[in-house]
This record gives structure tokens, sequence and C-alpha cells, in this order.
């Protein structure tokens, strides 16, 4: 009997020692836990502002895509009506130069690109080509530049000359379609700004 | 100009290499436009190189491929070459002419500026200032860009630089001011690849908006890449100083274009310089990097990014050594950096920002950003050292200071340097990364700053 109560009294007391150690060392748990928790906190509060600022980055880089490609667009659809537009009063007006009448204002002009031509080239020893509506009005201008002949060769133009030299090594293109060719840029500016397009 | 332009010619006394030589051609002049026509009627440009004797020598930029010298025509227009500019260069992609390469009709023009540029008188300079923020934190914070520098990449080939440039044109901004800003991005004989990677990464990030690409591909005429930085340069300055915008100039890769000048010059005949570049290539690249800057009375500025790649990585050859003496510093690329696996590799050591004072600082960036960036340098020297010192002793044979300071190199390198390709980093979050760096060291190992910003920025 009292070799039972010895031993219940050792167990009690061994169950009381570690009872108390456990305690205390669930205490210290505890605060470690506290601790690691609170000394993470900062690092969470960081973490979150860091998630927050990337989103609003990516927000705004996403933004700036869509606002831009959809700007873009925009402008790549009023480029496309301008050229079309462009295109359209071109092949108006070249229909309207083709068809005028080869009256005395459009024999001035001829004599002016004739001129122009000769002059370019340095020389009247030339040989002027033209197309077969405008070869009657290029027939009399040439006939006032010594030295020049018309070629019975004709050449597809709305109207003007093409002039070479008669040793064939240089050669000038003043047909009314190299002019507006040379032209149509500005050409295109002017109708933009008809249209209110562009700039 | 010729006395008047239009005149075609159709004697063609030689063809060699990239030019044409032109017979009976008595009033051409420098520099004109000449249009070549094949006997099959294709077009090809062209620019006067020398006249005299009754012929003219004509660079073909397309080159002369299939050209003979019967039924080759060339007409002399009778102006220099011109760009078409307005603000609806914006957006466009152009080859490396200038011609729209995007399937869009050509911008309606608002000017045709000659693509050589208006000369800048010095008197009207004004000296560059005002930072550029690049959103890559070795820029910003040691190696500032300033708003009207040239500030070169120098790199190697097959390193990282292309998809810097890239990121760079996609993140470049302008703070604190509502000023408008642009990039021009002229790719000289770049890979297909590389050419739709800068196009589809700056409209995937909406920043085509602001930007004029310029494409001259690796399989493009030689010869045209002597016009690409050029045009890109005329759309800059008329977008700076016609429309007062802030413009980023990127050319990649110079050396293609001094590649270029090299087979023109040997094709000429004329005494070569060294490793056969002409003797004129300081000149002729002057005439390009000079086109940066900023003039007075005029809002708008040019700042300049020219890349290229150092063959041999060799820092003395003709290409970097004559740029150097042109541009206002240079970003070098390191090839132990990028085998490590570090991007952007830009090796601080070996680069310099040389007017970035003049960018940084309290109202432009942080009153602290000088000294921090010195201390970093200082730092960052102080690590390489021990580092060389570790691999003949040991880290056992180091200091407790000396290890502080190896710390400091591999947080530099991993956390400051390196970033993703994406990364778009404040000013703020650059400098504070850059004081991370240095909280390493003890505090009295911190130098080159003021205590206050010590007590003000330094991480226990």
């Amino acid at each position: 009997m009292s070799s039972n109560s010895g031993l219940e009294s050792t167990i009690d007391q061994v169950l009381e020692r570690n009872s108390s150690e456990f305690s205390q060392s669930l205490k210290n748990s505890l605060t470690d836990a506290q601790k690691t928790l609170s000394d993470s906190l900062p690092m969470l509060e960081e973490e979150y502002e860091k998630i927050i600022s990337d989103g609003k980055k990516e927000a705004d880089k996403i933004e700036k895509q869509i606002v831009g490609s959809a700007d873009l667009q925009a402008r790549n659809k009023a480029l496309l009506i301008v050229q079309e537009s462009a295109d359209k009063v071109l092949e108006k007006a070249k229909e309207k130069i083709s068809n005028m009448d080869r009256n005395s204002e459009y024999s001035s002009l001829i004599t002016k690109l004739l001129t122009e031509a000769t002059s370019a080239l340095d020389t009247s020893d030339v040989i002027v080509f033209t197309n077969s509506k405008d070869k009657d009005v290029v027939q009399s201008a040439v006939s006032n530049i010594s030295g020049a002949e018309l070629s019975n060769d004709l050449i597809d133009c709305m109207g003007g000359v093409k002039v070479t030299s008669k040793d064939g090594s240089m050669s000038f293109d003043n047909t009314i379609d190299a002019r507006i060719e040379l032209l149509k840029p500005l050409i295109r500016k002017d109708i933009a700004a008809q249209f209110n397009l562009g700039n | 100009m010729s006395n008047q332009g239009g005149v075609q010619y159709s004697k063609i006394a030689e063809i060699k290499g990239p030019l044409v030589i032109v017979d009976g051609v008595d009033n051409a002049a420098f520099d004109e436009l000449v249009e070549i026509e094949t006997t099959e009627g294709e077009k090809r440009l062209g620019k006067v190189l020398e006249v005299g004797n009754g012929k003219a020598v004509v660079q073909v930029f397309e080159g002369t491929t299939g050209l003979s010298v019967s039924g080759t025509n060339a007409k002399f227009v009778g102006k220099v070459m011109e760009m078409p500019v307005s603000e609806q260069v914006l957006g466009r992609v152009f080859d490396g002419l200038g011609r729209a390469k995007d399937g869009l009709p050509e911008p309606v023009a608002d000017s045709f500026l000659d693509i050589n540029g208006a000369p800048m008188n010095p008197e009207q300079r004004e000296y560059p200032k005002d930072f550029i923020q690049t959103g890559v934190s070795v820029i910003d914070g040691m190696l500032t860009l300033v708003r009207g520098q040239k500030l070169p990449i120098f790199s190697g080939s097959g390193m990282s630089h292309n998809i810097l440039a890239a990121q760079i044109a996609r993140q470049a901004a302008i703070i604190g001011t509502d000023d408008s800003f642009a990039v021009v991005f002229a790719a000289i004989g770049v890979q297909y690849s590389e050419a739709e990677y800068f196009k589809r990464s700056l409209e995937e990030s909406g920043a085509l908006k602001r930007s004029v690409l310029f494409l001259n591909l690796a399989d493009d005429p030689a010869i045209e890449r002597i016009i690409t930085p050029r045009v890109a340069l005329t759309v800059a300055e008329y977008l700076a100083y016609d429309l007062g915008m802030h413009v980023l100039v990127i050319l990649t890769d110079m050396t293609n274009y001094a590649e270029a000048l090299r087979e023109i010059s040997a094709a000429r005949e004329e005494v070569p310089g060294r490793k056969g570049y002409p003797g004129y290539l300081y000149t002729d690249l002057s005439t390009i990097y000079e086109r940066a800057g900023r003039l007075k009375g005029k809002k708008g500025s040019v700042t300049q990014v020219p890349i290229l790649t150092m063959p041999s990585d060799d820092i003395t050859h003709p290409i970097p050594d004559l740029t150097g003496y042109i541009t206002e510093g240079q970003l070098v690329l390191g090839r132990d950096l990028f085998r490590q696996g570090v991007y952007p590799p830009i090796n601080i050591l070996m680069s310099l920002s040389r007017i970035m004072k003049d960018g940084i600082g309290e109202g432009s960036t942080r009153a602290d950003h000088q000294e921090i960036s010195n201390q970093n340098y200082d730092a960052y020297s102080r690590a390489q050292e021990v580092r060389a010192l570790a691999g003949i002793v040991g880290k056992a044979g180091l200091t407790p200071v000396d290890l502080n300071y190896m710390n400091f190199g591999d947080e530099f390198e991993k956390k400051f340097l390196s970033q993703a390709i994406d990364e778009d980093r404040t000013i703020e979050e650059t400098l504070g990364l850059q004081w991370n760096c240095v909280s390493k060291l003890p505090k009295n190992e911190l130098t080159k700053v003021k205590d206050k910003y010590v007590e003000q920025y330094y991480k226990e």
C-alpha cells in the first residue's frame, strides 16, 4: 500500500514537473508565434503593397495598350479614307484632263512643256514624243523649235510631251502624267485638308 | 542641284559594286537624288557621290544586283533625298529608306525635309539637361540618360542589346511634365526575327502609338543602311523642333552602318583607314551623332541611344573608339555578366554617363541620387577587388568587412542590376534598391553619402 502511494507521489511529481515544463513550453511557443506573426506583419504589408502596386502597373500597361491600339486603328482608318478620297479625286481630275479641249490655252501649255524639256536637256536637237490626241498641237509647237522633230511613234499618256536627245543619251518626261506623279504628295495633302482629314 | 530636275540619262559607263557611273552628265549636284530604272522597269533610288568630267558617280541604295550597262536609265531628280513628315508618322513602320512598310498608305506630309538635317548653329544649342526615365535601374540610377544627350550602348555579338533597346523604347518616359514624348527606332541591318520582336514589343505595350519604326533588315541592301539613321533623325528633328516633343532615337546597330560605309569606300577605291574603314569615318559618324541635342527657343529635344556591337568585344575597334570621341559617355555590356545570366548585363565600371549630373538631384530625381550612385560605384568596385582576392586566398582569408563587400556585390548584381525584361522600375524604386544594396555594408563604410541621407535611407 505504502509502496503504491510512493509510486503515485513520484508519478504526480513527474507529471507536475512535466506539466509546468509543458505549459512553459506552450507559453514560449505562443510568444514565439506571436513574435513571428508581428514580425511578419510589416513584411506582409510590404508584400501586399507590392502586389497592389504591381497590379496597378499591370492595369496601367493594359490600359495603355488598349487605348494606344484603338487610337492607332482609328487613325489608320482615317488614313485609308484620305487615300481612297485622294485616289478618287485624282482619277476624276485625270479623266477631265484627258478629255479637255485642245484649245489655244492647251497649245500654250504644250509649248511651255516643250520649252521646259529642251531647256532641261540643254539642246534643241531633240525628238519629241506625244499621244495621238496631242499630235497636232505638239506638231505646231515643234515647228517653232529648230532642230526638233516629232516622232511618229506614239506614247501612252494623258497629254504633254516626252523629249529625247537625238543621240538617245538623254530624255525628259514632261507629260502631264509625270507632272502629276511629281506633285502627287502635295495634291494628297491638299485633298486631305479639304476633307479636314490628316493633320 | 541640276538646273532642272527630271533629266534621264541612258549612257551608263560602268557599274562597280554599289556604284553606277553615268556618262554625259553635266549639271548634276552632289547628293542629288537619282532614280535608277532597270530594263524591267523597276525603280531604285540612289544619290550622287561625285560629279565631274561629264560623269556622275551614283550610289544605289537598293544595290546594283540585276543592273546592266545597257538598258539602265538614271533620272536625276533635281533635289536631295527628302523625307515626308507630319504627326502621322507616329505609330507607323517604315523601311530603311523611309517608305511605308505596314501596308498603309504613305502618311500625308506636312513638309518634306532634307534627310541630311538642318545644320544646327552651335550658338543656338542648349546644354542637355533633365532626366529621362528608362525604367531600367542601372541606367536610371547610375548612368542616367539626359534629354538631348547621346549615350551609346557598346555591346558584343549575341548579347542582349536589342532586348535592352526594345525595353528602353517601351518604357522611356519624361517624369513630372505633360510634355509629349516619342521614340524613333531605327533598326539597321537587323534580322527579321529581331525586327518583328521590336515591332511586336512596341505594339503589345501600347508604345507603338508614340513611336516611329524604321526597319532595315539584314537581307536588305547594305547601302540602304547609309540612309536609315538619317531618315530616322529627320523625323526625330521634325517631332522635336516643329512639334515640340521630346524624342528618344534608338539606332541599332551602328556597326552595320559603318560596314556599309566601308563597302562604298572600297568600291570608290578610297585609301582605307584603320581596319579598312574610310578615313572620314569619324566625320561621318559625327554627322549622325551630332544631330542629338536641344535648341534655344525650341521646346523639344532629340536624345540618341546608338547601339553598336564591338567585333570580338574589342573596345579599341575603330567604331566604338570613334563613337566614344563624339558621344557623352557609353553603356558597356559585359560578356561575363551576360554569361552569368544577368540582364541587363551592363558593366558599370566601364560605363559612364558624362552629363548625368545635369539631369539628376533635387527637383529632377532625388537629392541623394548622385551620392548614392557614387557609393554604389565605389562599393561595387571594391567588391570586384575582394572577389579577385578571394580567388587567390579563399573566402577564409577575407576580413569581415571584405565579406560584407562580397555580399554587397552579390546583392547588387542580383537585386539591383538584374531585372525582368518587362519590369519598369520608377526612379524611387531604383534609388530604394541602391540603398538596400549599400545597407549590406556597415554604416561607417558609407563615405560617399552625407550622414543625413544615411540616417534617412539606410536600412538596418
